[in-house]
């Protein structure tokens, strides 16, 4: 899913490669494992072993005072769904809107920047990472002065009575964006929205021009072009580039507290409690399990669906 | 096989007044052309001398700075390409990659809405001998087999006009020279009018019958390949044709169906109607002849060439057996180093480095050209051209 | 097939002025224009999106805001510039987010590259067991990983503070490193390498020499990466970290207790910083490959 510019990996490397490999003495032949000892050590020490142990403390029961001890007690997933369900259900679907807007609003800029920015090609692409220089909190507290309530576009909105319709839609509540659905799928759409556009600009930029000009030549029109040959071209980009985005909005809380109300929770803020205000690890565990689980079922049924391995 | 044999489906091309320019440089100079209905047209030169963006005007793929473009007698010039009764063969092909090679024949007849695809693309495959690839990705293709794609791509749509933009440029030597024999015979098959652009004098020779030499954004000539090579009105395309010895002369009479020239000391014959330049007495014009048109005799065998050859004295500074030939270059007194070709019939043992030679041709062989022209345009020591190429 | 009667008109290499420019239609200009650049208006309304906070994060910097909240504008002030370090606990928390991003990075980095190394150019077994391995951290959300790796620490009775943040940094860092070089070696000519040892060079000095020097720009490129991804990172520091605070645990604090302008300096500071380091990287860039065309 990541967006490198790699070609195939020559995992089958040419037998003039081999070869000598097979003549090494055994001290060359264990350089790779060397190599991949201190990190690959390093990732199962403190990122696998951490699911597994997560995964054991689910099913444990107990108290702070006295300990927990593994019980298999698996009803503590049942409490949690039945108890949180609704943060569950709201953090994909703001996730997914996000998703959709952040490709939406993401593939216009990224074909500029590859195809219409010409000299201006770099200095477009310099504004699109300098934001990821300014922690990305502050630049998220500062759509609590863009959204404010008396500010310029609530009162824009207002204005145009756009927010009588959005509340219509259940979407903002009253006249202010602020503590709305709306306000925090906003900051989800502009926090992970590079991570949508840079993926996407590199497979479009890797799409030849002379494909854009064939089709005009066998008579595609401009749209049709962009559907039968721009887009398909551009998938390993947009698959990418939606599980970029998605995924980490799946499990972001950080918008939902700074822009949202305790309506607006979502699994990330329940985690976060759960594990360091209410101290009920097994809960934590449990939710953070499922969140995990429910995500990888999700991509793996989305690259499988969307086939990219199809692709070129 | 002449123009009465062919079918009426191919249109002609009216360019009138063409140009490009980007910006402060001019890819082509104003251009009248004229394309015959059914032709194989060819447009030669070197890379950035604007036979591609010509090309591409005619596409719609570039929109002309003046000028007009006609196809068979409708001014398209506003066009964009989709609309165009006309289809490219792309250099390099740009074939879909995420499209297999049914679909990608079948993309133009899908886009103009025609239902049933299956017949035409399947005969189409067929003429192109890929019947059996239809399932295929291209990139599972050869070179060759991609180019047929490319090929059979665009004449499904029974284009008008079908441009090919340096169709073969990616193929090996031996491929290229089966395919340009290829693509003549599906010419005269479907008798579409062939607009074909190249830089490889040979591969334009042997398929077009009409050729437009393009020297820095203008035609510098045009005409059937024999034509332009026995009688180039440039020097350019005098050297960019083949290769050719260019000597500067001065003309010192001048009757009504010849001139005598003097050069090096040597007196040349130059039958008027083969002089491209109006030539007086007492003005220089450069001289122009063939390698492979000139013989050479040993300095002690003078006496035998024939009466009213032109001639000129040398000396061998090397020679070179290149199978089919032998090619000299001999150094002339006062006029330099020039390039003789003889078939190997019966091989002269003293022609070696070192020794004296007579260089002897018909009058009838010379050409006569402006002097007033770089010697060197058209060949590889011509600078100025290699760094036009990278401009464009 | 000599075409002797084509009708081909002269093919005019003539220098003669050229004709006046075509005749452009032009019905509904403004709509045409409009439909043409559609993609492009797009394009920038979205760049605008992506740029208005960091607007409203400088241009709050110089803001004196009457409460404790920097959210609304009251009046100009470079107050917050002169002293960027008069609130308390803040510059000391952003020294602490430096040293841990510098350490973290030299970390990942090495390691990341070593991996990086075995997967491009060496075969071994369990090849597919480390790619996934690397490949799971970037597809899981970080609460996810925050919240078990701090289960792992609490049970194991480590104490919780620059140590955990580190480790914890390191390894979220590293799978993207890993990433970064790995694209960078792979599309390197295998051909270069037997070209150095056919030129006398020891398997040291080709990786030296030629292997390394070629794949430094992956390496830079997984390092700032690591930089700016430990640098920034909230969630998983927040979980790890007990009582010790990093720059963006000091913004989240004050977000519940009172965003002090100082904040905004930083941000624009660091903002500001990093699009001269761009823009100069890209001058020096620029020049260089001008003198190497001359």
């Amino acid at each position: 899913m990541t967006a490198t510019a790699a070609p195939a990996p020559p995992d089958e490397q040419s037998d003039d490669e081999a070869l000598p490999l097979r003549r090494t003495p055994a001290r060359k032949r264990l350089v790779p494992y060397w190599l991949l000892l201190p990190g690959i050590l390093w990732l199962i020490v403190f990122f696998a072993a951490p699911l597994v142990y997560q995964a054991s403390t689910s099913i444990q029961t107990g108290s702070l005072e006295e300990g927990f001890k593994v019980t298999w007690h698996f009803a503590t997933y049942w409490d949690a769904l039945a108890e949180y369900w609704p943060q569950f259900v709201r953090s994909v679907g703001y996730a997914a809107v996000a998703t959709v807007l952040c490709l939406l609003l993401g593939y216009p800029l990224a074909y500029l920047i590859a195809f219409k920015a010409g000299r201006w090609r770099n200095l477009v692409m310099i504004l699109v990472i300098a934001p990821f220089f300014t922690s990305f909190l502050i630049r998220t507290l500062a759509w609590k002065t863009i959204l404010a309530d008396g500010g310029p576009v609530v009162g824009a909105l207002n204005a145009l009575h756009l927010l009588d319709v959005t509340s219509a839609l259940g979407i903002t509540e009253g006249h202010r964006v602020l503590a709305t659905p709306l306000a925090v799928v906003c900051g989800l759409t502009y926090n992970f929205l590079p991570f949508m556009v840079l993926p996407l600009y590199t497979s479009l930029e890797r799409i030849d021009p002379r494909l854009h000009e064939a089709a005009g030549d066998l008579y595609a029109r401009p749209a049709t072009t962009f559907r039968r040959v721009t887009f398909p071209l551009s998938m390993p980009g947009v698959v990418a580039g939606t599980l970029l985005t998605f995924i980490p909005a799946a499990g972001d809380y950080i918008n939902s507290e700074l822009l949202g109300s305790t309506d607006q929770k979502m699994i990330g803020n329940v985690i976060q409690s759960q594990f360091l205000r209410v101290l009920d690890y097994p809960t934590a565990a449990a939710l953070s399990f499922l969140l995990m689980a429910a995500i990888l079922a999700m991509v793996t049924l989305y690259i499988r669906k969307s086939g990219t391995e199809d692709l070129v | 096989m002449t123009h009465t044999a062919t079918p009426s489906s191919g249109g002609d091309v009216r360019l009138h007044r063409i140009s490009k320019t980007y910006g402060s440089f001019t890819a082509v100079q104003p251009l009248d052309l004229t394309i015959p209905a059914g032709s194989f047209f060819a447009l030669l030169g070197a890379s950035g001398c604007g036979k591609t963006t010509t090309l591409r005007m005619i596409a719609g793929l570039e929109e002309p700075t003046t000028g007009t473009v006609e196809l068979s007698g409708q001014d398209v010039t506003a066009l964009p390409p989709y609309k165009r009764q006309v289809n490219t063969v792309f250099q390099n092909y740009a074939l879909f990659p995420h499209l297999d090679i049914y679909e990608n024949v079948a993309f133009g007849l899908r886009r103009r809405g025609v239902k049933s695809v299956k017949k035409q693309v399947e005969e189409m495959l067929d003429l192109v001998q890929l019947g059996p690839m239809a399932r295929r990705r291209p990139q599972q293709l050869s070179g060759g087999q991609q180019q047929r794609v490319a090929v059979a791509r665009a004449l499904i749509n029974h284009p008008e006009v079908l441009l090919l933009d340096e169709p073969l440029g990616a193929l090996d030597l031996k491929l290229r020279r089966q395919m340009q024999l290829e693509l003549k015979r599906i010419q005269t098959e479907v008798g579409i009018t062939f607009v074909h652009v190249t830089h490889d004098q040979e591969e334009a020779m042997t398929m077009a019958d009409t050729v437009a030499v393009m020297n820095g954004g203008r035609v510098e000539q045009l005409g059937a390949p024999a034509e332009l090579y026995e009688n180039p009105a440039t020097t350019f395309v005098a050297n960019f044709l083949g290769t050719s010895n260019l000597i500067p002369a001065e003309v010192t009479e001048a009757d009504g169906t010849a001139l005598v020239l003097t050069a090096g000391g040597a007196t040349l014959r130059l039958p008027t109607r083969r002089c491209n330049t109006p030539a007086r007495k007492g003005e220089k014009v450069l001289a122009g002849f063939r390698p492979e048109k000139v013989a050479l005799a040993h300095a002690d065998d003078a006496a035998a060439v024939p009466e009213g050859h032109n001639r000129m004295a040398g000396r061998v500074r090397i020679a070179s057996f290149i199978g089919v030939s032998t090619q000299y270059v001999v150094d002339v007194p006062g006029v330099g180093e020039l390039s003789v070709y003889e078939q190997n019939i019966g091989r002269d043992g003293r022609l070696v480095p070192g020794a004296d030679v007579v260089l002897h041709w018909e009058p009838e062989h010379t050409f006569g050209l402006d002097a007033a022209q770089s010697l060197l345009a058209g060949t590889t020591d011509d600078e100025g051209a290699e760094l036009d190429g990278e401009a464009a | 097939m000599a075409a002797t009667d084509t009708p081909a008109q002269d093919p005019t290499a003539t220098t003669a002025p050229a004709a006046a420019p075509a005749p452009r239609r032009s019905s509904g200009k403004g709509l045409r224009w409009l439909r043409r650049n559609l993609v492009t208006l797009a394009g920038l309304a979205t760049l605008a999106y992506l740029i208005l906070p960091n607007v409203v994060v400088m241009v709050f910097s110089f803001n004196k805001p009457n409460g404790r909240f920097n959210y609304q504008w009251t009046r100009f002030s470079t107050d917050a510039w002169t002293d960027p370090c008069g609130v308390a606990d803040m510059c000391g928390s952003l020294g602490l987010s430096l040293e841990i991003a510098v350490w973290a990075t030299v970390g990942a980095t090495v390691l990341g590259t070593m991996i990086a190394f075995a997967l491009a150019r060496y075969r071994f077994r369990a090849r597919a067991a480390v790619n996934t391995l690397i490949f799971l951290p970037m597809a899981m959300p970080e609460v996810v990983m925050a919240a078990s790796l701090a289960t792992l620490f609490l049970n194991m009775g480590i104490q919780f503070g620059f140590w955990t943040i580190l480790i914890a940094h390191i390894m979220f860092c590293l799978s993207f490193v890993v990433t970064a070089v790995k694209a960078r070696v792979m599309s390197m000519d295998p051909r270069l390498e037997q070209a150095a040892q056919d030129l006398y060079a020891t398997p040291v000095q080709t990786f030296l020499r030629v292997t390394l020097p070629i794949a430094a720009p992956g390496i830079a490129a997984g390092a700032l990466l690591s930089f700016a991804l430990s640098f920034d990172d909230f969630i998983i520091t927040n979980f790890n970290a007990g009582s010790t605070v990093t720059f963006p645990m000091f913004v989240w604090g004050s977000a519940q207790r009172g965003t002090p302008v100082q904040i905004n300096v930083i941000g624009t500071a660091m903002f500001l910083v990093a699009v001269l380091c761009v823009l100069a990287g890209q001058l020096a860039g620029n020049r260089r490959k001008r003198s190497k065309r001359s």
